[in-house]
Formats: structure tokens, C-alpha cells, sequence
């Protein structure tokens, strides 16, 4: 049937059709925004983060005893667990530090290159207070300059990462240069520090004397490819027997850290593609429905159709390019919901713009998906004999 | 035109089989305006839907202007509809979504005709039934007369070699009867076949053949043969 | 009444015959408001008043003393220092004030020395904080005066947890290995969402387990476990010199909350920091601009960025798809009613009036609601489990009280009505013989 024919009988019923092109409208808005968060969630969730995330198990520890988180009893108690744990195996290398990498927030310094506050000052970088194995642990390269060693602790030499270098020293050589936290003696590559710091690959390393541990503190356990699960089962178990009196965390990949981190991101595209999901699965409902209840009602009208000379096929067409016709307008009104509700959105989450190619792709599942639903009562509607349709009640 | 050899149709249900029609014989030639009655039930519609191809049948044969019908597919089916058949029926059966011109358009459109050829034989065809102004109106907006007229200018709109009408007149006061019947005698002296299944005596002597169908079976009257009145 | 019960008849009948559409109506709009209410829930929980009788009088005190000479700092640091506290406090005009934070312990009793301790959650606080918020006493009472005292007030669980029972007060606990007397018992209490702290977005987390004063919290060098900014601080970490430093420099932890009763108590209390601030800069201190806030306690989350945006973002999704529900179920009760226009218009044409045809929907209103409210009950139910397995922070706001319920219960009602109208109305007031003639 030919598109203007169809639009006058969508015309005629103007309640039923409003209602339909509502649906159809919102509908598409909802889920290329629900696409749109998704692949933005993806986005982060898989960006690049410079750390081995399948190799590393972290653990978050506090002495249940006050005396045993000051010196000198502390670092009796971190060493004997760093021991334990390094006898484990599987296990390639061990660190203690007073927060660990992939993080929202955590501990954090300001630093700037010494007498240049004003025009070098960063806020909000973290510091990894921690030993000399914290290298091996997070597989992080040296750039330039040297690691610490153990030589180092109690000085104020830091390492720090290439993106921090580079924003505070441009293209000069770091090595030797004066930061309020210290002297730099090497520079590392970069590695995903903390979501909320000015930059999440900010970061610098020292070796300063522990003090206390009112936070607790964490250890960082690198295992051998494939051994993760076999050392995480054990790991708490090692650590109590190691120091009874320990609040001990729960053992975390550092990839469930990440997941952790995006959790609200990740949460939100989960939920909003579910109810996406139930929108389509709506629409579906409503495409059939109205088909189904159309193709009873247009009985009379089919039988018409039929006597005139139309074929089965003809009439299949005929009501699947109704379904079609009111989807693709609807969808078409769907366009500016979609962009109505990105704005709106964007106003209270981070959500990326819409780009051109997405309402078009979606508009071809929702199609698809109409399709899908009329096809069932636009078959019973080909069946209809004319004879008995065009007959007088 | 129409030649049936044998037909019989059979309606089946579970627990009963009606032999609807009985080993029909039937020739209907070129030109001929020709009515058939017959009581209630006595076959009369079924019997013009297999002439129109929108019922079929069990048995026999049935040729439409020289060429079988039997084992077309539904597309074929559809074609020889279109492009030989003209239906009017009692309930007039307009789409009422439908202006009178998308209504007479529409077995055209089917036809694969042009926009142009299909405005010109819709203008001509309400030209015909006289309701040439009213082209914009809807349906809904008509007497039962007017709306039967359009019906008609449909049927005729495609030029039909035959033109099967299924009491046209039955839900018409006396004088729109009058107008229809006579529109149909216009259209039959114009050279299209005619077959119309009526009750009204009156119509079927104004035929020139009359046929009566009693029990599923044919009892073909002569024509201008005085009518004995059907049960109905 | 027996009108009643023939109309219930024939709202099953007319379900019993076409069940499939009734379904898929029932189900639509069940999905939409179950996920709506799902989202309301966490919302309400999210926004509400916790503390109706006195929220208008709650304030938290923040001025922007931090120093470093900066004229673009505008904002006040979200926490504050033992200095602002100081200077803020003893002003005359609050009827109550009290400075805090959160901090956490491992707890045991004396009788139970050998057990390993268990950690609980603290509260570092004044005197008033109880007068502030209404928190309800069993047994005992707050202390006396804000001094250094080694004396806790614990919740009813606490004492429970660790003593068997609830009349505790005299009793000795160890915190940190810190002996401890319990002065003070709370009765049940919860503030949910727990504004007076919603740093770190820990709005829905509950109540403490045990409050402490603040000096004594400073004498033991206990730190904040939510936020500690120290700026310009020169410590060697030598835990003796803590409590010096603590006291003395921008170390960072407070948030200082007062009780002002009226709108001319809040003016004055913003002209005593004015001239407090002011006195400050005419000393060489208070560098950056003066930035002084006084927010209510119902706008505190917003103030501090507390606001939970997904739950937000989803807000408005969910009503979007309510939206649609609702335009869906219309459409699909306008095709129900049209199958039964034969129907309908055959009893009006018995002699059924249009308003006895309206007691007919009201009774199909009334069988679809009452369906639709146990569906939609069931939705949501699932919807708040996958929100709270989704987003976090979200688990302590799925609970329901009778008055939500009740308030569910009329607005499904008034949805099913919504999508039976226009179709009702459509079918019974639509002339009789373009019905029947069809």
C-alpha cells in the first residue's frame, strides 16, 4: 500500500497512532542513550591502565592492636608478612605500600619543582609510601634515572611517573630536580594511580619511614601467570598465621579494583541496558498486539483487499509496511527525544555525545525488532477468506 | 466467459459434510447481464465466490474466459481477480478510511497501473456512477445508494470482463434500487458481463437470463420466462 | 452491593475471554510502575527529611581559613580544622553546636580480654552532637562539657553485641587497647540519609557504634577514615608530638555543625563568621578570599557533591519508561475495549445507562489495579535487588514503610484508571448506531 494511503488511515486514527508514535519515540531515545552509556562504561572499564591486572592480588591489612601500628613493632609485623607471603607458591613478588594503584581516591600530596609554587604547583597527586620490590610488583619500566632501594629509605629521594615528570619538568631532564616531596632520581611509565587525583597517571613512589599505620596499610602480591586464584585461596589463611591480631580485607585482583572503581558507571549502563532490553521486549508486545488486534478488526478490510485482487503476499506487505511506516516516524521523532534526553542526562552524569550513525542503527533494530512481532498476526491476517470477510452480518 | 463443468463444492466440519453445490454445469457467455435466485442457503453466494475465484472447490472444473483456474497459485489467483473480476456486494464493502477516490484507486494500484492511467480511469469510472464531485468524501459520508455506486464504479474501474454482483440492491430502499439497477444495465449495454445473485423478482426478470439455484443445484430458466416466486 | 458484585462478574468475564491482551496489558504496566517504584524507593529514601521537627534549624559551618594565597579559592575546604572549630564555636547565638568525624576501632570488653577485638565504627563528637539530632537515651546521659573525658556513649546493638544486655552504663570497654567507660546508651536510632556526614557519599551507611569526644579522640591521635587534608603541615610522624600538631595546624578533619533557631539567629550567627573572618585577615591569617558557608542540613549533599547521579540519571529514565508503560497499556486497553464495543453498545441498547456502563469501569479499574499493585509490588522488588547488586551505597534505601505502601497503592490506582479512561469513555459514549450497525 502506498505510503500516502497509509498515513491517512494512521490520520484517522489519531489517538491510537499518538500513543504508538509516543512509544515508538521514547523508546528509541532510551535505548541509543542506554548504547551510548554502555560503550562509554566499556570505554573505561577497558582503557589501557599500564598494570598487569590479571597478575596482581591486593589486600588491605590493619593490626587490631594500637602498639603493633607504630614503630618500631610495625615493621616487625609487615616484614614477617611480606616473608610469609613470599614463601608461597606461585607467588613472584611482594610489596607493602599505604594505598594501592587503581583507586577513586586515596592518599594524596601536592607537589611542585622547589621555588617555582606558583607555576608548577599539581594538587591532589598520590604517593606511594613502599619498599623497593613495589617495581617488580606492579611491572612498572624504569624511563630514566634509577629505582629506590632500600638504601634510600628515610631520604627523600621519589621516583615518579613519565606523565607527572613531563607536566612538571616539560622536556627538561627530571633527574636531580628539587620537588617539595623530594628529590627525583628516576622516572617510571605510567600506571593507572587514582580515578579522582588531578591525573589518574600521576603518581609518585617514596621510601619514607612508616610511623604508624592508623589506616592500616595494603600488600601487593604479584603472582606467576595462571596462579591467581591457587595464591588468593591461601593468602589470608598466610597473612593470619603470620600475625594473629589482624583486620584482615578481602583479597581482590586487581581487576575486580577496577571494576570497583567504575562500579557506578558500570551499574548504571547494566541497568539501563536492562531496561532497554524491557522497552524493545515492549515494543514487541505493543507491535503485536496491535497487529493482532488490527488484523481482527481489518478482517472486513483484508477480505476487501482480497476480493479486489490482492494477494496474500500483497496484504503481508500491506500490514507489515503500516508497522514499518509508523515505526520509522516514530523512530524519526525518536531522534529528537534521543538528543532531548542525552541533554538532559548530561546534565546530572558524564555521558558522551550522540553520534550520527547510532539513532539510524537503532531505528534498524527497532524494526527489527517490530517485524519480528507483527509477522505472527500479519500471517493470520492473510488467511482471512474473503468470502467470509466481505459478507453482510 | 465462464464455463463450469461438474463443480461441486463440498463445506466439512468435523462431524458433517454440506455439498454446497452439486456437479454444476454452467455457461455464462459475453455479454449477457444474468441473475440467479434461490432460497436461503441454497448456494447462491457460494456459488458466485467460486466464480470469483475467492472460494475454490472440490470437484469439476471451472474455466474462466477459456483458461482453467484450478491449481493457480494464490498470486495468479489474486492477478485474474484483479484484472478480470469486478465484485459488488450487498454491504458495499468500501474501505471507510478511505476517500470514494482512494477506494477506486485502490484495485488499480494493484493492477501496477500508472498514477496518471489510475486518476484517469477513477475519474472516469465516477463519471460513470454520476458521483464525479464527490471524489474527496469518505464513505461514511454517503447514502447507502451513493456508497453502492462507488462500490460499482470500483468494480468497473478496472474494465472487468465480468462483473459479479452479490444482491446489490438488498440493503437499498426501492428508488436507489432503481438508480443502481439501472447503472448496471448501463454498464451490461456497454458490453461488460454481468451475473447477480438477487431475491427481488422484479431485478431477475430485468436480466436477460435467469437462473435459479435450489439445494446446491442449477435450474437454469429460460429467458423472459414468467418467475415462480422463490421460498424467499 | 450486589450491583457490585455483578460488575466484579462481569470484569472476569471479560478478562476470561481474551486473557492473552489482559496479560500483556497487566504485564506492561505492572513492569513500568514496578520499575518506577523500584527508583522512587531508593529516591524517597535518598531525599527525605530525616529530622522534620528541627531540619530547618541545621546548619553546617564552613569557612575558608585554609591558607596559601590563592584568589581564585572560593570554596571552603569540605572539612575543617581544629583551629575553625575553635573560632567558630562559643558565638552565643546556637542553641546547640557540635564539631565531628568518623573514625573506626577494634572494640572488646575487660571480662573478654582474650577475645579478638571487633571493629567498630566511631563517632568523634562534642557534647551537643545528641541535642543536635535528637539522638534518643536509654540509660545515662551525654558528658557534661566538651573536655577530654575517657568515657563513650554506645548504641542499644553495641551493648547488646559486646555485654549481653543493655543496661551498661558504668561499664568498661577497650578501644585500641584504651580503656574506656560507658556513660550513655542510645536507644534505636538511625538517620537515614545520615546527613550530618556525607563525606565520601556514605549518606546511607548507618548510625555509629560508639561516640567519643573529640579532645580525647585528639589526645589518642585517632584520625578521620574519610577525609584528612593536611596542608603546610610539618610533622615528623612522632605520635607523641600529634596531638600539638593536630591542634595547631591545618590538619584538616572537622565538620562543625550548630542549631540556629530562626531566621534572625542565622543572620547573626553569618555576621559573627563575617566579623570573625575579618578579624582573621586584620591578623595576617585567612589569605584566601572569605568564603564563608552556612548550609541547611537539607541541602548539605548538595553542597558537598554528595548527590548520588546515577540513581538520578535513572530516575529520570524510569519515569520516561513509566511514561511509555502507561501510553503502551492505554493503547493496548483502547484495542480491549474496542473488541467489547459490541458488547457494550448491546447493553446500552438494553436499556444500561452511560453512568451504570461507568460503574462497569470502575470495577474493571478496580480488578486491574489491585492485579496491576501486586504485580508492580513484584517488579520492583526485583528492580531494587538488581539496583542495589548495581550500584553501590544503595542497599540500606530499599525498604518499605506502610504509608509508601499506601501511597503505591493510589497512584497504581490512578494509573489504571488513566488507561482505562479514555477507552472507556470512548466505547460508552460513542453514538449507539454506528455501533450496532457494524
Amino acid at each position: 500500500m502506498s505510503v500516502h494511503l497509509i498515513f491517512k488511515s494512521l490520520l484517522r486514527r489519531k489517538v491510537v497512532t499518538a500513543l504508538l508514535l509516543l512509544q515508538l519515540a521514547v523508546t528509541l531515545g532510551l535505548v541509543v542513550n542506554s548504547l551510548l552509556l554502555a560503550g562509554a562504561a566499556r570505554q573505561l572499564v577497558e582503557q589501557p591502565t599500564g598494570l598487569e591486572l590479571e597478575q596482581l592480588l591486593t589486600l588491605w591489612v590493619k593490626p587490631t592492636s594500637a602498639a603493633m601500628r607504630l614503630e618500631p613493632a610495625l615493621s616487625e609485623v609487615i616484614n614477617r608478612q611480606l616473608a610469609a607471603v613470599r614463601q608461597m607458591p606461585g607467588v613472584d613478588s611482594v610489596a607493602y605500600a599505604n594505598q594501592i594503584p587503581l583507586r577513586q581516591g586515596g592518599s594524596n600530596w601536592n607537589i611542585f619543582e622547589q621555588d617555582r609554587q606558583d607555576e608548577t604547583n599539581i594538587e591532589s597527586v598520590p604517593y606511594y609510601n613502599s619498599s623497593e620490590s613495589i617495581f617488580q610488583v606492579l611491572g612498572i619500566e624504569l624511563i630514566t634515572g634509577r629505582l629506590l632501594t632500600e638504601l634510600d629509605r628515610g631520604t627523600t629521594n621519589i621516583v615518579m611517573t613519565e606523565k607527572l615528570s613531563r607536566q612538571l619538568f616539560a622536556e627538561q631532564n627530571p633527574i636531580g630536580k628539587v620537588t617539595n616531596n623530594g628529590v627525583v632520581v628516576g622516572v617510571v611509565s605510567d600506571f593507572f594511580s587514582q580515578r579522582y587525583a588531578s591525573d589518574a597517571f600521576y603518581g609518585q613512589i617514596l621510601m619514607a619511614p612508616l610511623h604508624r599505620a592508623e589506616q592500616g596499610y595494603h600488600l601487593i602480591v604479584r603472582v606467576a601467570q595462571g596462579q591467581s586464584d591457587t595464591v588468593r585461596k591461601q593468602l589470608t589463611e598466610v597473612i593470619r598465621n603470620a600475625e594473629p591480631q589482624m583486620d584482615i580485607g578481602t583479597v581482590l585482583r586487581m581487576d575486580e579494583n577496577r571494576d570497583e572503581v567504575f562500579r557506578s558507571e558500570i551499574g548504571l549502563a547494566t541497568l539501563l541496558a536492562v531496561l532497554s532490553g524491557l522497552m524493545l521486549l515492549v515494543a514487541m508486545i505493543s507491535a503485536y498486539s496491535h497487529a493482532h488486534f488490527h488484523a481482527l478488526q481489518m478482517q472486513k478490510e483484508v477480505g476487501i483487499k482480497r476480493a479486489l485482487g490482492a494477494s496474500k503476499a500483497r496484504v503481508l506487505l500491506d500490514v507489515l509496511s503500516e508497522s514499518w511506516l509508523t515505526t520509522a516516524i516514530g523512530a524519526g521523532f525518536g531522534i529528537l527525544v534521543c538528543y532531548g534526553l542525552n541533554i538532559s542526562l548530561a546534565k546530572v552524569i558524564s555521558i558522551p555525545a550522540v553520534p550520527v550513525w547510532l539513532p539510524l542503527l537503532t531505528m534498524v533494530l527497532l524494526l527489527l525488532c517490530v517485524t519480528l512481532a507483527t509477522w505472527y498476526p500479519a500471517r493470520i491476517a492473510t488467511r482471512i477468506s474473503p468470502a467470509t470477510a466481505t459478507k453482510t452480518l | 466467459m465462464i464455463k463450469i463443468n461438474n463443480l461441486s463444492k463440498i463445506f466439512r466440519t468435523d462431524l458433517i459434510e454440506t455439498h454446497a453445490l452439486r456437479q454444476i454445469n454452467l455457461q455464462v457467455n459475453e455479454g449477457e447481464f444474468a441473475a440467479l435466485t434461490g432460497p436461503s442457503g441454497s448456494g447462491k453466494s457460494t456459488l458466485l465466490n467460486v466464480l470469483g475465484t475467492l472460494e475454490s472447490f472440490d470437484e469439476g472444473d471451472y474455466l474462466l474466459d477459456g483458461r482453467s483456474v484450478k491449481g493457480l497459485s494464490d498470486r495468479e489467483l489474486s492477478a485474474l481477480r484483479n484484472e478480470k473480476i469486478g465484485f459488488i456486494f450487498q454491504g458495499f464493502n468500501l474501505i471507510k478510511d478511505f476517500s470514494l477516490f482512494d477506494n477506486i484507486e485502490l484495485p488499480l494500484r494493484y493492477r501496477g497501473f500508472s498514477s496518471a492511467e489510475r486518476k484517469r480511469r477513477v475519474e472516469h469510472a465516477l463519471e460513470t456512477v454520476g458521483l464525479a464531485a464527490r471524489r474527496d468524501y469518505h464513505p461514511s459520508q454517503l447514502s447507502g445508494g451513493q456508497q453502492q455506486r462507488v462500490a460499482i464504479a470500483r468494480a468497473i474501474a478496472g474494465e472487468p470482463r465480468i462483473l459479479l454482483a452479490d444482491e446489490p440492491t438488498g440493503n437499498l430502499d426501492s428508488l436507489m434500487a432503481r438508480q443502481v439497477m439501472e447503472l448496471l444495465e448501463k454498464i451490461n449495454q456497454q458490453g461488460c458481463t454481468i451475473l447477480m445473485v438477487t431475491h427481488d423478482p422484479d431485478q431477475a426478470r430485468r436480466a436477460n437470463r435467469h437462473i435459479q439455484i435450489v439445494d446446491g443445484q442449477l435450474n437454469d430458466a429460460t429467458l423472459y420466462e414468467p418467475l415462480i416466486a422463490a421460498g424467499a | 452491593m450486589e450491583a457490585i458484585i455483578h460488575n466484579l462478574k462481569l470484569s472476569w468475564f471479560s478478562i476470561k475471554r481474551a486473557p492473552l491482551p489482559y496479560a500483556l496489558t497487566l504485564l506492561i504496566l505492572s513492569l513500568g510502575l514496578g520499575t518506577f517504584f523500584s527508583n522512587a524507593t531508593l529516591y524517597y529514601w535518598m531525599n527525605r527529611d530525616p529530622i522534620p521537627e528541627k531540619s530547618q534549624t541545621l546548619f553546617m559551618a564552613r569557612i575558608n581559613s585554609l591558607p596559601g594565597d590563592c584568589t581564585d579559592c572560593l570554596e571552603p575546604s569540605r572539612v575543617m580544622s581544629y583551629m575553625d572549630m575553635q573560632k567558630m564555636s562559643g558565638s552565643g547565638i546556637t542553641s546547640a553546636e557540635a564539631a565531628m568525624f568518623s573514625s573506626d576501632a577494634y572494640a572488646k570488653t575487660l571480662e573478654n580480654q582474650q577475645a579478638t577485638p571487633a571493629k567498630v565504627a566511631l563517632r568523634i563528637t562534642q557534647r551537643d552532637f545528641f541535642a543536635l539530632f535528637n539522638v534518643p537515651f536509654l540509660y545515662g546521659e551525654a558528658w557534661p562539657d566538651n573536655k577530654a573525658r575517657m568515657e563513650v556513649v554506645i548504641s542499644k546493638n553495641t551493648a547488646v553485641k559486646f555485654f549481653g544486655r543493655i543496661d551498661v552504663v558504668g561499664q568498661d570497654m577497650l578501644l585500641d587497647d584504651q580503656l574506656f567507660k560507658v556513660i550513655g546508651v542510645l536507644d534505636d536510632w538511625s538517620m537515614l540519609p545520615r546527613l550530618y556526614d556525607v563525606n565520601g557519599r556514605r549518606s546511607a551507611e548507618p548510625t555509629e557504634d560508639i561516640y567519643m569526644p573529640l579532645e580525647t579522640a585528639y589526645d589518642l591521635a585517632i584520625q578521620s577514615n574519610t577525609q584528612n587534608s593536611f596542608t603546610d603541615v610539618d610533622w615528623d610522624g612522632n605520635i607523641a608530638t600529634y596531638p600539638h600538631m593536630a591542634r595547631t595546624n591545618f590538619a584538616n578533619m572537622l565538620q562543625f555543625w550548630v542549631q540556629l533557631d530562626g531566621p534572625e539567629k542565622i543572620q547573626q550567627y553569618q555576621q559573627f563568621l563575617k566579623n570573625m573572618v575579618a578579624d582573621e585577615k586584620a591578623a595576617g591569617r585567612h589569605p584566601r578570599p572569605e568564603g564563608n558557608r552556612l548550609d541547611n542540613i537539607l541541602d548539605v549533599q548538595k553542597a558537598m557533591r554528595a548527590t548520588n547521579d546515577q540513581l538520578d540519571a535513572f530516575a529520570l529514565v524510569a519515569s520516561l519508561f513509566l511514561l511509555v508503560c502507561v501510553v503502551n497499556a492505554s493503547h493496548l486497553s483502547l484495542n480491549r475495549y474496542m473488541a467489547n464495543q459490541y458488547e457494550f453498545s448491546l447493553r446500552r441498547a438494553l436499556g444500561a445507562s452511560r453512568w451504570q456502563l461507568q460503574g462497569q469501569i470502575l470495577a474493571d479499574v478496580f480488578v486491574s489495579s489491585a492485579l496491576a499493585f501486586v504485580a508492580a509490588l513484584l517488579f520492583a522488588r526485583l528492580g531494587l535487588w538488581t539496583i542495589n547488586a548495581l550500584l553501590p551505597g544503595t542497599r540500606a534505601l530499599a525498604s518499605w514503610d506502610w504509608q509508601m505502601l499506601a501511597v503505591m497503592a493510589v497512584f497504581v490506582s490512578l494509573v489504571s484508571y488513566l488507561v482505562t479512561l479514555y477507552p472507556a469513555l470512548k466505547t460508552s459514549f460513542s453514538p449507539l448506531n454506528q455501533q450496532l450497525k457494524q
